[in-house]
């Protein structure tokens, strides 16, 4: 669904990230883990066509849309939830969900569906998405992703600023879409949870692949064990 | 000396490469000689037209302008677009000191250029405390102006209102004749060219530039930014005092348009635009250009501002730099080896 | 006095309103159109034009909003298309200076054509009492217009996906290209609704009191005045805003003159910029 294949990019001071393949399958839920700087926010910052990418490939459904803009990627079928949210912070939760769904108006049965996975934001349509917690604010920007009905969810960090237990749940709701098929490639440094969820993942380390592989075997390398899951 | 001038001066719009040694004075004071010795050359030519003998004063005070202009928005970046009205401060503050309250001329135009001065610093200080930013500052400045404007207009007994103030002080005196005004005018230019290159030079420049290219890195550098900010302001504004209040005196006759956001302001960033912000020589070359385009468009009667608009337009889009600095550029383009 | 609150209504509705669209090019873009006020003298003069030809006020008045929208979109598509590989204050600044430059062109165009300043607009009527005051007709109608206006103009970006888009623009623009909104098709949208927004606050404003051909600059500043009061990028701000000053203008005016009047407002616009640099309800980044 997703084919990356030797992409290179970066800022005005040169790339950060180099000759990076990866590829995510129909169905499949992959992971890119990797230390704070390694590059993934970078890398999917590319791949949806917020950074325009130095040299390489980024394949959604066999049509290349390296140098497709933002606006155009998503409504494709490729949904990004950014680190940062980038939520409209002044417009209550309804009108953000209802902006995700742009330019049709907001689906009921999708409504319901976010509504029925986060029920914290059906107490809330009424608030400012500004004034609710962090947790919250998670909920609501991968709730507007799916108001546009992604086949690919790209989530960067989903789990910054949460506390351990919301970072549970916001991975409960994930495994919830997965098991009704939504495809899903996630950048997470609180590796456990991401590979609890993910089939398969990649190590992202100064900018470069260094390990690929089953969530399995990652977890049994001695590497990974060492510097992502504090095992000695 | 022209070659190393031209690209002295192409370096510095760039910013940070100029190197910031204790080179000899000639470099400057030379190519500032050059332009007053050519300037002082205009008599010969324009010396029998009353009418051209005051183009060209007033030329020399949008020079003078300019190189103000230059030294807080070329410079600091701060947007100031109340040109006109500091040197109306310096006008009309020299006419009523003068006139009303009868100080010699002297005492008058020393004092007006403090009032510019102070104006000056004092709006550079509110936006530097207030961490206005250029747009803002821009607009704050503009207030000021129209602002300044109205009052002309509103202290109609003080300043004669729209018809304007026609001064006894310095009638009959060598101040209106025909040629001596331009070589005070121009005295005053070079002036405030030396004093600007100086700025350029010392470590004040270097701060300048530093903190142009990237006030926070210039703020981790310790350089006080708000510092410098306020000294350049202070400086340009009595630059543009003075020359106000010297083109007051030696016209005579001033009004509100004489200092209009209109006629001045807009004037000044087209000129300065032309010749290049932050270069030395490039308010000289702008301000030289557009009085002689001024002159070539008295024809074309109102339609004089429609060319004007059109040519900030092109400046913006096409040389945005401006004339001297994309000529030092060309230059060291094709000598690489000089910037080694 | 209850005559000068009056009119200062009036005023202050056409305020707010003409700040909207200034308002909107600035938050959404990065836009500052100082040619906004000729955009608006532009579209008066075609609209009194084509009644002279013949039309009916009502159509003429929609030409002459489309004027204003046509103007808004030739200046997207030709001097403010290098803007937009600007980001941040470079952007502001460039499309400061520009249409400057576009202002500075259509004055003296506007001069040259029309060079005794001798075009006035006037679309007027007779008086009729209010609360026992005599209000012209032109002051109710314009007033009654600008309302209306005011009231879509909130309609569409409270309740329309078009409007929640464009202020999601104004909100988190990455956000909005996120959701696939495309930030400069809706930047197109506002520079040709302002268009149409400034030719309809001129049309109101000829119907109160004379618009002459050299008006475009001071109305720039009256909209930038009550822009920065009201908070660059707030809606809501700036039609506060304008209702605020104009009821201040108008008294002031009435009790110590114009430029007195003028002065009051400047220093207003001033004080509001050094104690709250957002604006009166803007929010601070």
């Amino acid at each position: 669904m997703l084919e990356v294949r030797d992409l290179s990019v970066g800022y005005e001071g040169g790339d950060v990230v180099h000759d990076v393949t990866l590829r995510v399958d129909d169905g499949e839920a992959v992971m890119v883990i990797g230390s704070n700087g390694a590059g993934k926010t970078t890398l999917f910052r590319a791949i949806v066509g917020l950074l325009r990418a130095t040299t390489g490939t980024v394949r959604f459904d066999d049509r290349d849309i390296t140098a497709v803009p933002t606006q155009e990627v998503v409504r494709l079928g490729l949904g990004f939830v950014p680190a940062e949210r980038h939520l409209f912070p002044r417009m209550t939760v309804h009108e953000n969900l209802a902006l995700g769904a742009y330019p049709s108006r907001p689906d009921p049965e999708t409504l319901a569906m976010v509504m029925d996975l986060f029920p914290r934001l059906a107490e809330r349509r009424r608030q400012l998405a500004g004034t609710m917690s962090g947790g919250e604010q998670q909920m609501l920007a991968i709730g507007r992703a799916l108001m546009a009905k992604p086949r690919l969810l790209v989530l960067d960090e989903p789990t910054t600023g949460l506390a351990p237990k919301l970072a549970a749940e916001a991975y409960e709701a994930l495994a919830v879409l997965r098991r009704r098929g939504l495809t899903v490639l996630v950048a997470e440094q609180q590796v456990p949870l991401a590979m609890a969820l993910c089939d398969r993942g990649y190590v992202l380390e100064g900018g470069v692949v260094t390990k690929e592989g089953s969530s399995a075997d990652l977890a049994d390398d001695p590497e990974v064990r060492r510097a992502y899951l504090g095992i000695a | 000396m022209t070659e190393r001038f031209a690209h002295a001066t192409g370096t510095s719009a760039v910013g940070g490469v100029e190197e910031r040694s204790a080179r000899p004075l000639g470099g400057l004071v030379i190519p500032i000689l050059a332009v007053g010795a050519a300037l002082s050359l205009v008599p010969l030519w324009l010396g029998d037209s009353r009418v051209m003998m005051g183009i060209a004063v007033l030329g020399l005070a949008f020079a003078a302008y300019t190189i103000g202009f230059n030294l807080i928005f070329g410079s600091t970046g701060q947007l100031f677009l109340c040109v006109g009205a500091l040197a109306g401060i310096g006008g009309y503050g020299g006419a009523i000191l003068a006139d009303v309250v009868g100080l010699p001329i002297v005492v008058s135009i020393v004092l007006a250029t403090l009032a510019a001065a102070v104006v000056g610093a004092l709006l550079s200080w509110v936006a530097v405390r207030r961490s206005l930013g250029v747009i803002f500052t821009g607009i704050v400045t503009l207030i000021f102006a129209l602002t300044f404007e109205n009052l002309l207009l509103g202290l109609g007994e003080l300043t004669g209102g729209e018809s304007g103030f026609l001064m006894k002080a310095g009638k009959g005196t060598w101040l209106r004749a025909q040629i001596p005004p331009y070589y005070l005018m121009l005295g005053m230019v070079l002036l405030a060219l030396f004093v600007y290159g100086l700025l350029r030079r010392s470590h004040i420049g270097w701060a300048f530039r530093a903190l142009r290219d990237d006030e926070v890195a210039a703020e981790l550098a310790g350089i006080d930014v708000a510092r410098y900010r306020i000294y350049a302001a202070t400086i340009g504004s009595a630059i543009l005092g003075l020359a106000g209040s010297l083109l007051a005196f030696t016209e005579g006759r001033i009004s509100p348009t004489t200092f209009g956001f209109a006629e001045v302001d807009v004037v000044v960033i087209v000129m300065l635009a032309f010749g290049g912000i932050g270069s030395l020589l490039g308010p000289i070359l702008g301000a030289l250009t557009f009085t002689v385009i001024d002159e070539l468009l008295v024809e074309v009667g109102q339609l004089r501002v429609f060319v004007y608009g059109a040519l900030v337009i092109a400046l913006f889009l096409w040389i945005p730099r401006g004339v001297i600095p994309t000529l030092g550029d060309l230059r060291r383009r094709r000598r690489p080896t000089r910037d080694s | 006095m209850t005559a000068s609150i009056l009119d200062g209504i009036v005023l202050g509705l056409q305020f707010g309103l003409l700040a909207t669209g200034l308002t909107l090019m600035y938050g959404l873009g990065g836009i500052l159109n100082l040619a906004y006020g000729q955009m608006a003298v532009i579209s008066a003069i075609v609209t009194v034009s084509v009644m002279d030809a013949g039309l009916p006020v009502v159509p003429a008045a929609l030409v002459g909003m489309a004027t204003g929208a046509v103007l808004g979109w030739i200046l997207d598509q030709t001097v403010f298309r290098p803007l937009y590989s600007l980001r941040g204050e470079a952007r502001v600044l460039l499309s400061l200076l520009l249409s400057l430059g576009v202002a500075l062109m259509i004055d003296g165009f506007l001069n040259w054509l029309f060079p005794l300043k001798g075009l006035s607009l006037f679309i007027g009527g007779g008086a009729i009492d209010i609360f026992g005051e005599p209000m012209r007709r032109g002051s109710l109608l314009a007033s009654a217009i600008t309302i209306v206006a005011m009231a879509a103009l909130v309609a569409f970006f409270r309740f329309t996906t078009l409007g929640r888009a464009v202020r999601s623009v104004i909100e988190d623009e990455e956000g909005a290209r996120l959701v696939g909104i495309d930030p400069r098709k809706m930047l197109r949208l506002i520079l040709v609704l302002s268009g149409a927004i400034a030719a309809l606050v001129a049309l109101t404003r000829s119907m109160v009191a004379p618009v002459d051909v050299t008006a475009g600059f001071g109305i720039t500043v009256f909209a930038l005045i009550v822009t920065v009061v009201g908070g660059l990028g707030s809606i809501t701000g700036a039609l506060a805003a304008g209702i605020i000053l104009g009821i201040i203008n108008a008294i002031a005016a009435s009790a110590i003159g114009t430029f007195m009047s003028l002065i009051i407002l400047l220093v207003a616009a001033a004080i509001t910029i050094l104690v709250r640099p957002a604006g009166l309800l803007g929010v601070k980044e």
